[in-house]
């Protein structure tokens, strides 16, 4: 009875271990996934066909999404700053305002953010049907390794999208805030794009790329893992596992984002 | 790999998932250039058996030998070779959804051979028209129906002309016509090219036309390994009424729905009706 009772009491410090033990294997699976992709990324030519339709897919499929996004983003934030700097009659520094904030922050954030929906949804997707329905299987008895085949042209891809498509955020975005901060609320247009040159410095331009660079890893991982693991899911099985999979890889993803988002800032800026 | 036309023995072997052993203490021989049939059930373990020969999942205990060869004492570089001289038709096809059939047949020969495209096309037109699929070449899989899908998975499996064979459960869902064509096109393929063939089925009409070697699983063990013949003329009490159960499932004409027996669902349904 007392041991029942102490098992009992252990209980959730046991499922807080289960839960601890998991978390620590996961990330370092998770670590070992993005290793070896990584290192097949450069085995073969055929590879660079793939990388080239992936870039396809996650790139110039999402820059629709972006420009609305980044414009919207923009839009909003000349329209937000330029009453806050009119009270302190600092209207004129809405163009370091609003370049500061997207090049720096919003820019990869929201970037990668919209790209998790997007592309890193149906990555997981995707390889998590290829999973149910045999496909990895069958590539693996074909002898064509399917972390290299199905996630190194994907993570390529992203390598080289994401710092992309947050250039094009930054740019939209200035021009967005260009929009409401001039041409809508009357700021002036030279004061606007000189404080855009003279307060955006190279090291914020490089924060934000190495920012994107590391989204775009951290968000091709988690998807392509959540996938290709579908099958050892404990709460679902088949289509099911797979729509959990999905889920899980996107709200992971973001919380990944904003974690690691709050790292580089404090390491970079 | 020196063997040409190679065996599988498997000796002493256990198979399963994690810690939960499914079929227990397989000691067989597959023999080489023959039709094997793994037999059995639903649920009894044959695919599971079928995976972890194809090293898709480890043994929980024994030895795998293919061809002379331990799979376990294979390094990498041997389990590339010993891969490349299989091939492999799966349960629904498992054809890449993103790719045309045509791409799915050339796919191994893309990856592992310098091929130039003009003789890749070929090699696939030869093998797609083998399956009777050479104007399908530049439909996706979704465009096909299930037997369709299947013939194709069995092309790109022998695009590279392997000695061993290894077919899914390559009848099931399908209609009697095109069970038995498929089974026509196993035997062809067998004469044609001296292989090994292990096919995973529940289909005992496909079993009496294509086997040369059956195993029976059941019960978490192999019930029977021998000649065909020599399962038909078994005594064996479980065997008999395995083959009688599904002799008799073909020969009596099979309903849709179990007939209603209305006096039986009236008396079991009053107390329900007189509780409400």
């Amino acid at each position: 009875m007392i041991q029942a009772s102490r098992a009992r009491q252990l209980s959730p410090i046991a499922h807080l271990g289960d839960a601890t033990l998991r978390l620590v294997g996961d990330t370092g699976a998770m670590f070992l996934f993005f290793v070896e992709s990584f290192g097949r990324i450069f085995r073969s030519w055929g590879q660079f066909v793939k990388t080239v339709r992936q870039i396809y897919f996650i790139g110039v499929k999402s820059v629709s999404v972006i420009t609305l996004i980044s414009l919207f983003t923009g839009m909003v934030i000349g329209l937000q700053m330029y009453y806050a700097l009119a009270k302190f009659g600092a209207d004129g520094f809405l163009g370091a305002a609003v370049s500061l904030s997207l090049v720096r922050e919003l820019g990869p954030v929201l970037t990668a953010i919209m790209i998790t929906g997007r592309a890193g949804s149906s990555m997981t997707a995707e390889i998590g049907v290829m999973r149910i329905s045999e496909q990895i299987d069958a590539l693996r008895v074909m002898d064509i390794n399917p972390i290299g085949y199905l996630v190194s042209p994907k993570l390529a891809a992203s390598i080289i999208c994401f710092p992309i498509l947050t250039a094009f955020f930054d740019l939209v975005g200035m021009l967005g805030g260009y929009l409401t901060g001039v041409l809508l609320l009357g700021g002036n247009s030279g004061v606007y794009w000189y404080r855009v040159s003279a307060y955006l410095k190279m090291n914020d331009i490089t924060g934000g790329f190495i920012k994107s660079l590391v989204f775009g890893v951290v968000v091709c991982t988690v998807c392509c893992y959540m996938g290709y693991y579908t099958h050892t899911r404990r709460d679902a099985v088949g289509p099911e596992g797979v729509s959990q999979a999905t889920t899980a890889g996107v709200v992971t993803s973001c919380v990944l984002i904003l974690l690691s988002d709050y790292i580089l800032t404090s390491l970079l800026f | 790999m020196t063997q040409i036309i190679p065996d599988i023995r498997l000796e002493g072997l256990t198979i399963g998932y994690g810690e939960q052993p499914v079929v227990s203490d397989i000691d067989a021989v597959l023999p080489g250039g023959k039709i094997t049939v793994i037999l059995g059930g639903s649920g009894c373990g044959k695919s599971t058996l079928l995976k972890h020969i194809l090293r898709l999942h480890p043994a929980l205990a024994g030895r795998i030998v293919i061809g002379g060869h331990d799979l376990d004492s294979l390094d990498r570089r041997g389990m590339h070779c010993l891969r490349q001289r299989m091939g492999v038709l799966f349960q629904d096809g498992a054809l890449l959804g993103s790719l045309t059939l045509g791409d799915n047949v050339a796919l191994p020969l893309r990856e592992h051979t310098r091929l130039k495209e003009r003789e890749v096309r070929e090699r696939v037109l030869a093998k797609l028209g083998l399956v009777g699929l050479a104007d399908f070449h530049d439909y996706f899989p979704n465009e096909l129906s299930g037997g369709m899908r299947k013939r194709a998975g069995l092309a790109r499996a022998m695009v590279m002309d392997p000695p061993l064979l290894f077919c899914d459960e390559p009848t099931s869902g399908l209609d009697p016509v095109t069970a038995a064509e498929l089974d026509q096109l196993l035997l062809e393929l067998k004469r044609r090219s001296e292989m090994t063939l292990v096919v995973v089925s529940h289909d005992l009409d496909s079993m009496r036309t294509i086997a040369d070697h059956v195993l029976v699983l059941g019960d978490g063990r192999l019930l029977f390994q021998g000649s065909r013949t020599e399962l038909e003329a078994t005594q064996d009490e479980y065997l008999r009424r395995f083959l009688d159960r599904q002799a008799a499932e073909r020969t009596t004409p099979r309903l849709t729905m179990p007939a209603l027996d209305m006096k039986v669902m009236k008396r079991n349904c009053a107390g329900y009706l007189e509780e409400k």
